[in-house]
């Protein structure tokens, strides 16, 4: 019964988690948010992830009520991600590894994202629909391999709404993405040309509601084009704008008229978490994968 | 700390607590002889803090002994290729409780190391319980700007080693 310790940081949040046999035994998780008009950077974000880790370790480990006798395998996110937050959290890996002398194993973060989507509602098959702020992929099984068969070809839409949130200084409390679901949610009006004044006031809330429903539309419809060409009868969603209650709705409804079946996580594991690194850790770990501490370096891309 | 042939590293080898490697570098402030420069290293529990000693240093031309930072340790292995005409080297000498810690940090420090090759040279060598690095590139600037990283970096694994405490089994190796 292997018990596998997972840290997750290659963007502004940063977990650490304990997976054992397909069981979540902790997933402790802290967010550097920025103010409201401004975005995170990298140097940034890697010390607000150095102040925490050390202490999300030792959560982890109590919430799990192990030891580090009781871990076989210490799994980080070796990419894709911002550089000097991937530094940060794997030199401690390495180092834990080392102290507790255990392998190591350097994790894709976005398989990680997959695999915990898999393990949590149990679909079998699915064509993945990978939206979050650094990532916008739809991803099938084929041949031994996840392939990405459609994916953006400039910026991730949880970018994309991201930076729309700093124009108009949406806070980035508990993320900006969040903030505009809920301020979408109260647009009554959905209108083509998103200029809405009234007198001397304006509203902002129909212009979201048009970003939500144009890039979510296009989202469904390269998901549904996949689905197609696999003749696939699962849709998943996983990464942190999967949380988003519109886009499941609509991609419901796609899969309603195709007879598929849609999958979905909550923010615990839509949203970067160590978790998900430790459970794709450890489905690596019983295949027998090992990253010898000289290959584990970063991958940004 | 030592100097020579440029100006000297900035940062937090200059404290009072002067080991009798740099007679050079004794605190001005008029003490007794010797009082100074054999102080006792502070606090053996204490690993990587305070002592951390930089050497700076521009390459002289060939055919002069080109300052040999890490060399001069003693029994440490030569590293890869000396500084060309022109270019800046920085010396961090780094101590730790045991050569085993040295090296721990060394290797969880080395993988990413190779980020920028490009535009800086960044080699790691451990020489007893001191880890040494050293930074060469043709302008100070870069060196600057991969110094300051590389100590937070640095400053994470050894709180992170002090922390979880370094395993009895290991220790006796």
């Amino acid at each position: 019964m292997p018990a596998v310790l997972g840290f997750e940081g290659s963007a502004n949040k940063i977990g650490v988690g304990v997976v054992r046999d397909g069981k979540v035994l902790a997933n402790p998780r802290r967010t550097y948010v920025t103010p409201p008009g401004t975005g995170f950077l990298p140097g940034d974000t890697a010390r607000h992830h150095r102040a925490v880790i050390l202490d999300l370790l030792q959560e982890a480990l109590t919430e799990a009520g192990l030891t580090s006798e009781d871990i076989d395998c210490i799994a980080y996110t070796k990419g894709p991600g911002m550089g000097a937050p991937l530094v940060s959290v794997a030199v401690v890996a390495r180092t834990v590894a080392q102290l507790w002398n255990k392998p190591l194993l350097g994790v894709n973060h976005c398989i990680g994202h997959i695999e915990m989507g898999r393990l949590i509602t149990g679909a079998t098959n699915p064509t993945v629909l990978y939206v979050s702020g650094g990532n916008t992929q739809v991803i099938a099984y084929s041949e031994h391999r996840y392939r990405i068969f459609g994916e953006t070809i400039d910026i991730a839409v949880g970018n994309c709404l991201d930076r729309f949130a700093r124009v108009l200084k949406i806070s980035n409390d508990p993320s900006p993405g969040y903030n505009i679901e809920q301020m979408a949610k109260r647009g009554k009006k959905l209108v083509e040309l998103p200029y809405t004044v009234k007198g001397m006031d304006v509203s902002f809330s129909g212009i979201l509601s048009f970003i939500e429903e144009t890039v979510f539309a296009m989202l469904v419809e390269i998901t549904e084009r996949a689905m197609a060409h696999c003749g696939s009868q699962e849709a998943l969603i996983v990464g942190g704008v999967g949380c988003n209650v519109r886009l499941q709705e609509m991609m419901e409804t796609m899969c309603q008229e195709r007879g598929a079946r849609l999958y979905a996580t909550d923010e615990r594991f839509c949203i970067d978490n160590g978790a998900m690194i430790a459970q794709a850790g450890w489905e690596m770990f019983q295949a027998g994968h090992r990253t010898p501490l000289s290959e584990s370096g970063i991958t940004q891309r | 700390m030592q100097a020579s042939g440029g100006g000297a590293g900035g940062a937090e080898g200059r404290d009072d607590q002067q080991s009798s490697r740099t007679p050079a570098c004794q605190s001005g402030s008029g003490s007794a002889e010797g009082e100074d420069v054999h102080r006792a290293p502070e606090g053996r529990g204490v690993s990587g803090r305070g002592r951390a000693v930089m050497e700076a240093a521009v390459a002289r031309p060939r055919g002069e002994r080109a300052p040999d930072g890490l060399g001069s340790a003693g029994d440490v292995a030569p590293l890869a290729v000396r500084p060309r005409r022109g270019e800046v080297v920085l010396t961090l000498r780094v101590p730790f409780q045991s050569a085993l810690e040295a090296d721990m940090a060394r290797r969880s420090l080395l993988p990413d190391a190779q980020r920028h090759q490009g535009l800086i040279r960044k080699e790691f060598a451990v020489n007893g319980s001191d880890l040494l690095v050293r930074w060469t590139a043709e302008d100070l600037a870069f060196i600057r700007l991969s110094l300051n990283p590389f100590l937070d970096q640095l400053s994470l694994v050894i709180r992170n080693i002090r922390s979880l405490g370094i395993p009895p089994r290991q220790s006796l190796s």
